[in-house]
């Protein structure tokens, strides 16, 4: 038997305020950073997640953060670089340079990303990565005629969790193989050796 | 921003001097007697002498334990690799350093050297190298080559320390859980290469800085496995505990159990318990520090490995400071160092060794003054095993910051060890995580300061029974070690009366 209109819209409104409750409740427990949800987090948003190293060079206390955390290669990411004088806390307030260099072994890739001016007492540069993999972030500047090259390390998508598995296996197995090469080796000049001594 | 542990309350510093000044002063005016030779045997203990027995006799609980050593430690590489990079997340980082690192240490106090029995990376390379799971390999699969003379003492391992210890605190491997992973899989290499290689068990007798740690701490142990009775050793003529049996292995490191006079190279195997064909050897409760205070023998190499730790120990607490940071940005600026700031800590790290290793021999010095019948390196090697106690008592006393008050993500990451969809800790988590100890927060401080102060009182029996019985120095001769040993607990009672950096 068919059900009647009124029933069928009853049904709809009730799985709709259903389906509502459950996304209003999922939206309770949202992780919210300065009254915004975390979902609104991404690279042109100045709150957490990020990775942050602090230094000190020269005359200055170098602060350097990476939004996100943990970027991804093809996925846009930001740099944000704070400058500040050690003794009178004072900005550095000129252009800074800023260069990648791919850390693998073996290359020197090396290419600049942009030159930024300070904006609100911070430098930011954007990026964006094709591939994966380890690199250094250069920031070039220069003050008093005194040039500065402060590296940070930048990792792009997650390390390969295959290849210390197989450089491992490959090691213990040349040193097994190997070990047992030699042990049979030794027998058989062992051997050698006593069958030419009963023969003497 | 970090979260900092608050430092000793102040009555708990008051208490500490006032009983370490009493202690101090009873010392003096005691006389020196032997420490207590009784020893009791856990095999035959009520209720758990069974235990211990079923221990000392079969291989399966070790064997058991060792599996599932070896499947956490599995974990770790995997959890390590494949999992989350954020370290409090992560399996891999949470267990290995909040909880193994620092509870590693506090179980010398309650088992000595026991976890060399289930060292998961000495198991590993055994099952590889040995191609058996227990029993005794009849088949040559090793080559068996000596250690070359001037690496069989300490000396690698207080080399491998150093470098641990910069791994840990200086390029930061704590927060890391794919460079633990890595950590983890350079051990397993490390041990298989060396036990495929050389003869008995190199690796855990010269080069793991983890073992020799904890053998050298276990001298201070009041657990330890030992002959039941003497007599027995004395009598025996076939030597099952040095050679092994038709079923069990020789002592993989070379001891035989009515000599032995200290731990140091113990590995807790058990070899010499299940091989032994009067069933004379079985853990044993003993009087505390009684191989530090007579039976251990000095060597140089051990002593340096007992400075080593010392330093090491408040060198930790030193670089969990509020102004540990401030301190290494300053030598940063003055030799123009930049990035991870790692030579800065490297210059650091070896003054701060160094001037522990020259604050000892000047007091070492001082007591050549007045005792000049000895030459430096027996008093040096001789009275080291007076830091003994109290590099103990202070890391125990550290780590247990370390254990209650920052290990409460366990459970979280034992139900996700990867870490999946997981954040970083926000800071009200942070905060909670200080709050949510798992022991009382007016507990903790009374814990560590009877560790100092007990640390201390054994350091004074060290001190007055080598220096009697040995050096014949009398109690006036023996001050400048004396000072050397308040010097040094008065400095520790500092770094724990100070806030400490939470590490992750």
């Amino acid at each position: 038997m068919d059900n009647p209109p009124c029933l069928i819209t009853l049904r709809r409104i009730v799985l709709l305020s259903v389906t509502l409750s459950c996304l209003s409740y999922q939206s309770v427990f949202a992780h919210h950073v300065l009254g915004r949800p975390a979902y609104s987090l991404n690279e042109d948003s100045n709150t957490p997640p990020s990775m942050s190293v602090e230094t000190q060079v020269g005359d200055f206390f170098v602060t350097y953060m990476v939004f996100p955390a943990f970027p991804k290669a093809t996925q846009p990411g930001r740099i944000n670089l704070y400058i500040q004088g050690i003794d009178e806390g004072r900005y550095f307030n000129d252009n800074v340079t800023f260069l990648v260099i791919d850390d693998a072994f073996f290359s020197n890739r090396q290419e600049i990303i942009g030159t930024q001016n300070i904006d609100d007492g911070v430098y930011r540069q954007g990026f964006v990565f094709k591939e994966n993999g380890e690199y250094l972030i250069r920031a070039h500047f220069e003050d008093n005629e005194v040039p500065y090259d402060i590296d940070f390390p930048l990792q792009i998508g997650e390390h390969s969790p295959v290849k210390p598995l197989v450089v491992t296996v490959l090691v213990l197995l040349f040193t097994i193989v190997g070990s047992n090469l030699l042990i049979g080796k030794r027998a058989q000049l062992a051997k050698f050796r006593a069958y030419r001594k009963s023969e003497t | 921003m970090t979260m900092l542990h608050a430092g000793l309350p102040t009555v708990w510093i008051v208490i500490a001097v006032l009983l370490m000044a009493a202690l101090l002063i009873g010392s003096l005016f005691s006389s020196t007697s032997a420490a207590n030779r009784d020893s009791f045997s856990l095999a035959e203990a009520p209720l758990i002498g069974g235990f211990f027995r079923y221990l000392s006799s079969r291989t399966t609980i070790l064997l058991c334990l060792k599996i599932l050593f070896v499947a956490m430690f599995v974990l770790i590489i995997v959890s390590g690799l494949m999992g989350t990079p954020i370290a409090e997340r992560n399996f891999s980082t949470v267990v290995t350093w909040n909880l193994w690192w620092t509870g590693i240490v506090i179980s010398v106090l309650f088992v000595g050297n026991a976890w060399c029995a289930v060292c998961p990376w000495d198991t590993i390379a055994n099952w590889l190298a040995r191609r058996r799971l227990w029993t005794r390999n009849r088949f040559e699969t090793r080559l068996n080559l000596r250690v070359p003379s001037m690496l069989r003492n300490l000396w690698p391992a207080l080399v491998l320390l150093i470098i641990l210890v910069w791994l840990e605190l200086g390029v930061g491997v704590t927060t890391s859980p794919y460079d633990t992973a890595l950590l983890a899989l350079l051990m397993v290499v490390s041990a298989t290469a060396t036990l495929v290689v050389f003869r008995d068990k190199a690796f855990c007798r010269y080069f793991c800085p983890v073992g020799r740690t904890i053998g050298v701490y276990s001298q201070v142990s009041p657990v330890a496995l030992r002959p039941v009775d003497t007599d027995t050793c004395n009598s025996c003529k076939t030597l099952d505990c040095y050679n092994g049996n038709e079923e069990v292995e020789p002592c993989p490191v070379k001891l035989v159990m009515g000599q032995l006079q200290e731990n140091t190279y113990c590995i807790a195997c058990g070899n010499c318990a299940r091989s032994c064909p009067s069933s004379n050897i079985s853990w044993q409760l003993r009087s505390p520090s009684i191989e530090a205070i007579q039976d251990a023998r000095p060597h140089f190499d051990e002593a340096a490995f007992i400075l080593g730790l010392l330093a090491f120990t408040s060198f930790h607490g030193l670089t969990m400071l509020p102004d540990w940071t401030q301190l290494v940005s300053s030598l940063a600026r003055e030799i123009g160092d930049s990035g991870q700031l790692l030579v800065t800590f490297t210059i650091l790290l070896v003054c701060y060794l160094f001037s522990v290793y020259m604050v000892y021999s000047v007091f070492v010095l001082l007591f050549k003054l007045v005792a000049p019948r000895f030459g430096f390196s027996q008093i040096y090697s001789g009275f080291a095993f007076s830091a003994l106690p109290l590099a103990l008592a202070y890391h125990v006393a550290h780590n247990l910051n370390h254990l209650f008050k920052e290990a409460g993500s366990l459970k979280e990451v034992l139900t996700n060890p990867m870490g999946t969809d997981t954040m970083p800790l926000s800071m009200t988590e942070k905060h909670q995580r200080t709050m949510d100890m798992m022991l009382s927060v007016d507990l903790i401080p009374a814990i560590q300061v009877s560790l100092l102060v007990v640390g201390f009182w054994l350091s004074l029996q060290v001190i007055k029974y080598r220096g009697e019985k040995i050096f014949k120095a009398s109690r006036f001769q023996q001050i400048p070690l004396v000072l050397f040993s308040v010097l040094i607990s008065l400095f520790n009672l500092f770094l724990l009366s100070q806030p400490m950096t939470m590490r992750m």
